[in-house]
């Protein structure tokens, strides 16, 4: 029991960090990005390909890194005339397409079967120390997470996306560059998502398509609007909660001897349901987005039509 | 080429129907409503059911689109209504929720293995060397009656007017005295009762399965997207174009291509294909490739 809880401890630290990359482009910056679990597959296959090909880890996360600045670039250029519902279709066609062509290359990504064996971060450890240090770093990964979003957020980049979100006409009329904001969060949440696959691919020790089903991109979604989008600990919150009711939905299962397929169908149930809730009669989620209280130190070339139409929204 | 051309047809009527339901919903209010594929599913499944129960598959079929019809309804007043309040992105998001929840009961209810209709076997009807089924037949033809009949309520009767009178001015259109509400609650059942037939459609021809609906999502997205979302007889165009462009990869030769005698592209890139052009056409073209909104009144 202690080891399955320490299981979905980490998990739930690996997912906080892929909710706190959803959340700074649907909390902040307004993109709907229906194609996040591909950016978590650039740094699974980034972690698997180097392993494959022989490299050590450092390249793995490079590589990792490499893909997903690469997705997200491609999924900015597509946002520069699309409206938002478009764009979210947009990129879960692209992200459903590349999961595709890993399936079916299998030269190159060993296909449905994935890549296994990948090394275990601190795998010569013994049993319960070797996961205890794994949740560590996850723990200190996910921290650090947080406190860039929070930096980055706060700074006038971040108050600069929450301008962009709400008016986007007003923002262009100031001067700022949508796309160019729009490409940096997309390129920064997508460093962060695919952190968050290196590290699980050598937790796991196994990379396949089937970790990238859009089903996994619409928990993410689940855990920012249930936790509270456009808030950082919303985010983590959302996550920790969402992982762990996934975690004790096979015991309610047994309890109630119910066949196999209840499972995926709770799990289910739990991520529709639970968005379908909040979305109707909760929509700023559990913790709320905090508007105004973060704002840094009244900038001196900052237009002040800006810091108006801030004050305005609050 | 004539077995290629009724390959076409065949799926792409089916996913016409669907197109259709999706572009005329979103051009009266303005979302994509996801969970339309999960009513295709629940068509089949639902004329299944009530096959299962001894009643001829044109009757049961015909009580599961009026079904799914007034469940789309109802899900409408209830669900719909209220998110769009805070806005179509919220919207979108929440049909994609309502759509898990599907699935969840399409699970629980139906199973997770594929299903077939209780079809008697006739051979395969041969026409100019091709070769189809005349369930095949059927379909397509019902299907396409469908299309016909909804383009003439579109244009031909005063609902329609009323329709594209909504779609193109709300405030006008309620200004001349017309219930907005109630117009686009019939093109909500309307769109559910196609959506119901199209998946029943697809499933005489296959199989269906708890998770036809996603399976489907991005073709049909696709399709109305390259049709111009809110225009409806775009979608049907934007139908043909995917099904061209899946029946295309899948069943041509690219060998001299590459100077080899045989090279077929594997089959599971036929859903690919379809995804490509979206993502090609949204770059070329962001409001697909007709004319997107509905001019004429």
């Amino acid at each position: 029991m202690f080891e399955f809880l320490l299981h979905v401890a980490i998990m739930a630290c690996l997912y906080g960090m892929l909710a706190l990359s959803l959340n700074l482009q649907v909390g902040f910056a307004g993109l709907i990005n229906f194609g996040q679990i591909i950016l978590f597959g650039a740094g699974t296959y980034g972690a698997a390909l180097a392993f494959a090909n022989g490299f050590g880890p450092v390249a793995g996360l490079a590589l990792g890194v490499a893909f997903s600045t690469a997705i997200a670039v491609a999924f900015a250029q597509l946002g520069r005339n699309l409206g938002a519902d478009y764009w979210g279709i947009a990129t879960l066609a692209v992200a459903e397409v590349l999961r595709i062509l890993i399936t079916n290359e299998v030269d190159l990504t060993g296909g449905a079967q994935g890549i296994a064996g990948i090394p275990l971060i601190f795998g010569d450890w013994p049993r319960p120390v070797g996961p205890l240090m794994t949740l560590g770093l996850c723990l200190v990964i996910l921290l650090a997470a947080w406190w860039f979003c929070r930096r980055l957020t706060e700074s006038r980049f971040g108050l600069a996306l929450k301008l962009i979100r709400e008016e986007p006409m007003l923002a262009l009329s100031l001067g700022y560059d949508l796309n160019a904001a729009r490409t940096a969060t997309l390129v920064v949440a997508g460093a962060m998502a695919a952190l968050s696959g290196f590290v699980f691919a050598h937790y796991v020790t196994f990379v396949g398509p089937d970790q990238l089903v859009a089903a996994e991109t619409f928990l993410i979604w689940a855990m920012v609007i249930i936790g509270g989008s456009g808030n950082h600990l919303g985010a983590i919150v959302g996550a920790i909660l969402m992982q762990f009711l996934f975690a004790f939905v096979p015991f309610v299962k047994d309890a109630f001897g119910a066949p196999a397929e209840y499972v995926a169908a709770m799990r289910l149930t739990l991520v529709g349901g639970g968005l379908l809730v909040f979305l109707m009669w909760r929509t700023q989620g559990l913790i709320p987005e905090r508007i105004g209280d973060a704002r840094p130190a009244p900038a001196t070339g900052r237009p002040a039509a800006a810091r108006m139409v801030e004050k305005h929204n609050g | 080429m004539i077995q290629f051309v009724i390959d076409v047809v065949i799926r792409s009527v089916d996913l016409a129907l669907i197109a259709i339901g999706l572009s005329s919903v979103y051009s009266l209010i303005r979302f994509p409503n996801v969970t339309l594929v999960q009513y295709a599913t629940t068509g089949a499944l639902v004329a299944l059911g009530l096959q299962m129960l001894g009643l001829p598959l044109i009757v049961a079929g015909l009580l599961a689109c009026v079904f799914v019809g007034a469940v789309a309804v109802v899900l409408n007043v209830l669900i719909f209504e209220r998110l769009l309040t805070a806005g179509s992105a919220i919207a979108m998001i929440g049909s994609l929720a309502l759509s898990m929840v599907f699935s969840a009961v399409f699970l629980v209810t139906a199973g997770p293995r594929p299903q077939r209709f209780e079809l008697d076997l006739n051979p395969p009807i041969r026409f100019l060397g091709a070769r189809f089924t005349d369930h095949q037949l059927i379909s397509v033809v019902i299907s396409a009656l469908a299309i016909a009949a909804f383009a003439l309520i579109l244009f031909r009767t005063d609902l329609g007017r009323c329709m594209r009178a909504t779609a193109t001015n709300p405030v006008l259109a309620r200004g001349t005295g017309i219930n907005t509400r109630r117009v686009t609650n019939v093109v909500v059942f309307l769109s559910g009762i196609m959506a119901a037939l199209g998946g029943i459609g697809i499933s005489v021809k296959g199989e269906m399965s708890a998770h036809l609906g996603m399976e489907m999502l991005l073709p049909i997205f696709a399709a109305a997207i390259l049709g111009g979302l809110g225009n409806a007889l775009g979608a049907a165009l934007g139908a043909v174009v995917i099904a061209v462009a899946e029946t295309l990869v899948t069943n041509v030769n690219f060998g001299p291509l590459v100077g080899e005698s045989f090279l077929f592209v594997p089959a599971a890139y036929a859903t690919a294909a379809s995804f490509l052009l979206l993502v090609i056409v949204l770059l070329v073209r962001p409001h697909g490739l007709f004319v997107s909104e509905v001019k004429r009144v």
